[in-house]
């Protein structure tokens, strides 16, 4: 399988209840957080699996490419 | 280098794994520090609050009304189309159970703002020094046998010696991941969680679970009381079982309005919103480190049939702290090798059966068939909570 391109998540802060269950399924080592108990949001994630947004109880994680430059158009 | 700050145990996370081993390690005799990065412990709220009375009586504490939302008398467990089997205790044992006096109840709904806070106060009164608004940010080994744990509290930087860290840092636990251990829990062992507290939802009681694949696959359903006339309304759902669009919002909406409940919920009123994830899954196969346990919610000690974690994130604090004080007292530092013994103590007093419950759970979810598998979760759960039950104690 080709490696998947890292992302940058964002969360919908009106929706996020901090449960802390994104982090709680991401497989990044230490420190891969949020102030408020949510995955990082301000460094790219290179291993892209996307189960957090699976498991948000309220679906307010989305993302983007992390270098939009470098992707095919 | 002299240190500032020195204990023999340094505690992160103060819920009910944390604030258990702070303050059992200080009734032992040990300096406990005891660090939470929150405000106001419990807050936003990310559980129900049932727990048997047992528990509590287990590891010594008090019921107090502090915390107690409302007493538990049993249970009502329904299958999918609303039939139900009812496991009353008042009615099964009216000389034991009940409001009255010389009768007790069988467990109760608590507030875990005001649980996690009483909790935090024994720990205290205890002897253990609390620190709130402090966040812990890694460690290292201190090559004197013992270990500097990095922590930031209002905005300052500051190192503590400790002879052993606990990692009670909860489902989003970062301290296991700090030494290297593989914490992350795989997506189909999360329940994804939603629960409303709301007013005008009658309740007797009882903790109500309701089961089947069309309300909560992967999970279950529940209604709870919770003092005041409120109840909670709330379920979890397994996400690889879902559709995308899915989530444990959209499952909750269905409940509540197009389930058999839907005309005892019509006048319900939302109050608070709360969630999180629940580990159905198996207890970390490995729980310590060089100068590290992990406990609780951050070891995945939740029980994987009801997802209950109060129970033995309490119990769990209990043993961790007995252990490390026998060890720090008799002089030995907490290598790996010497805190195994720990987990096979835990395994011993819990984890054996805890392992016995996940194995059911993941068989019961193993069916393809669902008529089958809402069939057998129907029944695994009746027996569970069944007076005969073999798991009844935890
Ligand atoms: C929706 C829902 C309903 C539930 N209902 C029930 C129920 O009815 N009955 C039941 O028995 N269980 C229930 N559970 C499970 C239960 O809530 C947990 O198992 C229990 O809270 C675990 O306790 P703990 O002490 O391990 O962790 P937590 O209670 O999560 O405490 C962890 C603490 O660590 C702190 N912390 C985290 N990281 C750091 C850091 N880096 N530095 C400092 N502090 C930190 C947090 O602020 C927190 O206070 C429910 C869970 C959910 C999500
Ligand atoms: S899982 Fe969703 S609601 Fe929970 S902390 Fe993460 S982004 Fe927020």
């Amino acid at each position: 399988m080709p490696k998947p391109a890292p992302v940058i998540f964002d969360i919908g802060w009106n929706a996020c209840i901090n449960c802390g269950a994104c982090v709680a399924v991401c497989p990044q080592e230490a420190g891969f957080i949020s102030p408020f108990d949510t995955i990082a949001t301000d460094r790219p994630c290179d291993i892209a699996c996307m189960i957090c947004e699976d498991i948000c109880p309220v679906t307010t994680i989305t993302h983007r490419p992390a270098e939009p430059a470098a992707q095919p158009a | 280098m002299p240190h500032q700050f020195s204990y023999d145990l340094v505690v992160i996370g103060s819920g009910p794994a944390g604030a258990t081993t702070a303050r059992i390690a200080a009734q032992l005799g040990c300096t406990v520090l005891l660090v939470d990065k929150r405000q106001e412990l419990g807050a936003p709220i990310q559980c129900s609050g049932a727990v048997s009375r047992h528990a509590l009586e287990e590891v010594g504490l008090p019921i107090a009304d502090e915390y107690i939302q409302e007493p538990i008398y049993g249970f009502a467990i329904y299958n999918q189309d609303g039939q139900r089997t009812t496991i009353d205790y008042r009615r099964l044992k009216p000389g034991e159970y009940g409001p009255g006096a010389g009768q007790k109840p069988l467990g109760y709904v608590v507030d875990r703002r005001r649980f996690d806070r009483y909790l935090m106060t024994l720990a205290e009164r205890a002897g253990a020094e609390v620190w709130l608004k402090t966040e812990g940010l890694g460690y290292e080994k201190d090559g004197e046998g013992g270990c500097l744990v990095r922590l930031r509290r209002y905005n300052q930087d500051i190192q503590v010696k400790a002879k052993a860290l606990v990692g009670a840092d909860g489902l989003q636990s970062q301290v296991g991941r700090w030494a290297g251990l593989r914490t992350h829990i795989k997506l189909n062992e999360l329940a994804s969680c939603l629960q409303f507290v709301v007013d005008g939802v009658p309740s007797e009681g009882l903790l109500e679970i309701i089961t089947g694949h069309q309300w909560a696959p992967g999970g279950y359903a529940w209604v709870f009381p919770k003092g005041h006339g409120y109840a909670e309304i709330g379920l979890g759902v397994a996400r690889t079982m879902t559709e995308s669009h899915q989530n444990a919002q959209w499952f909750l909406g269905q409940f509540m309005k197009s389930s058999f409940f839907q005309e005892r919920f019509a006048d319900a009123r939302i109050l608070e919103v709360q969630g999180g994830g629940v580990p159905l899954a198996a207890p970390l196969r490995k729980q310590y480190a060089d100068y590290l346990i992990l406990v609780g919610d951050a070891a995945r000690h939740v029980n994987p049939i009801t997802g209950g974690g109060i129970h033995t994130a309490l119990s769990g604090g209990k043993i961790p702290a007995t252990f490390l004080c026998q060890l720090i007292q008799s002089g030995q530092p907490a290598h790996e090798q010497a805190l195994k013994g720990y987990q096979d103590a835990w395994l011993e007093q819990l984890g054996h059966k805890m392992w016995k419950l996940y194995e059911e759970k993941s068989s019961i979810f193993r069916e393809a068939d669902i008529p089958l598998r809402d069939e057998r979760l129907y029944r695994t759960m009746s027996d569970y909570f069944s007076p005969n039950s073999e798991y009844k104690k935890i």
